[in-house]
């Protein structure tokens, strides 16, 4: 792919939309976060009011290992810290220094999804399954569908991530603000499934 | 030093300093479930903490405290709608005996 291409591709309309005053590409991703809440929502308002009238599911929730669930909101916390920091190194027009922030996250990122696996092995070694129950159902259904954004955030952070340590920012700037939005939102989820899941 | 660098470097210090927070409140939330009070409260101080922590990463990581007001209904109109959906279905599923 020529040089030429590739910046059109990656070119990002830096103008706002008249109509809000706001880039659309920001727009367009607030409107498909606004989309996820609705999906997590759902997900995380149908497990509270079923772990209410199933009497809290205590004894179920005393099979899940908080101790790696914290592992992994520490985990997650961090790569928020060098994703802003990514975004924050933007502005300063230093790729290697962008790239560097990016790899961290995938890196962290990556982390979480091994640690996750590592825990599903254990519940699955232990004879929990999607199959074991309503609780056990929830668990999988939030937290695979969970690190399925995970995931989905690893690979757009990775083709960033290469483009910065190519040492070309240009058309890639504002896709690291985004990328960064949803990475957020990413954590902000885990945020609520930790105590959900872990702690109650 | 020029004012991109001084402007990294405040940047840097902010992020990391609610990072910090963010650590603090993750602790804190690990002691109250430690706690020997009501399972009722332990998951109310619980929640209370996750929400300033959720609330910090979109103020300060999303930026959300200079956006558009227009950014700010888009974010919190399904959150309404959720609580809303929550609390009505409450009486007939979660207290249904």
């Amino acid at each position: 792919m020529s040089d030429a291409t590739m910046d059109r591709t990656f070119a990002e309309p830096a103008e706002a939309d008249a109509f809000s005053g706001i880039p659309p590409g920001k727009l367009g991703m607030w409107w498909f976060l606004a989309s996820e809440i609705m999906i997590f929502g759902g997900l995380i308002a149908c497990f509270i009011l079923f772990r209410a009238a199933h009497g809290g599911w205590r004894a179920e929730s005393a099979d899940v290992h908080w101790r790696i669930g914290a592992f992994n909101t520490l985990v997650l916390l961090t790569s928020s810290l060098t994703m802003v920091l990514a975004w924050e190194a933007v502005k300063t027009n230093r790729p290697e220094r962008v790239g560097r922030f990016l790899g961290l996250t995938v890196v962290l990122g990556l982390t979480f999804l091994g640690v996750k696996g590592y825990e599903y092995s254990r519940e699955f070694g232990a004879g929990f399954t999607p199959f074991s129950g309503l609780f056990w159902a929830f668990y999988f259904t939030m937290t695979g569908l969970h690190a399925l954004h995970v995931f989905a955030g690893i690979v757009v952070n990775s083709i960033l991530w290469t483009r910065a340590a190519r040492g070309r920012l240009e058309g890639i700037q504002h896709r690291i603000e985004y990328a960064g939005l949803y990475w957020h939102f990413v954590d902000v989820v885990w945020i609520f499934l930790f105590p959900l899941i872990y702690l109650s | 030093m020029d004012t991109v660098a001084e402007n990294w470097l405040t940047a840097r210090a902010r992020d990391v300093r609610i990072w910090r927070w963010l650590v603090i409140l993750l602790a804190v939330g690990l002691m109250v479930f430690m706690l020997p009070i009501p399972r009722v409260a332990i998951v109310a101080l619980i929640f209370g903490v996750a929400v300033v922590k959720a609330v910090l990463v979109v103020r300060d990581y999303m930026h959300l405290k200079a956006e558009h007001l227009f950014i700010y209904v888009i974010a919190f109109v399904p959150v309404l709608i959720l609580l809303g959906l929550l609390l009505a279905l409450i009486p007939d599923i979660a207290l249904r005996r």
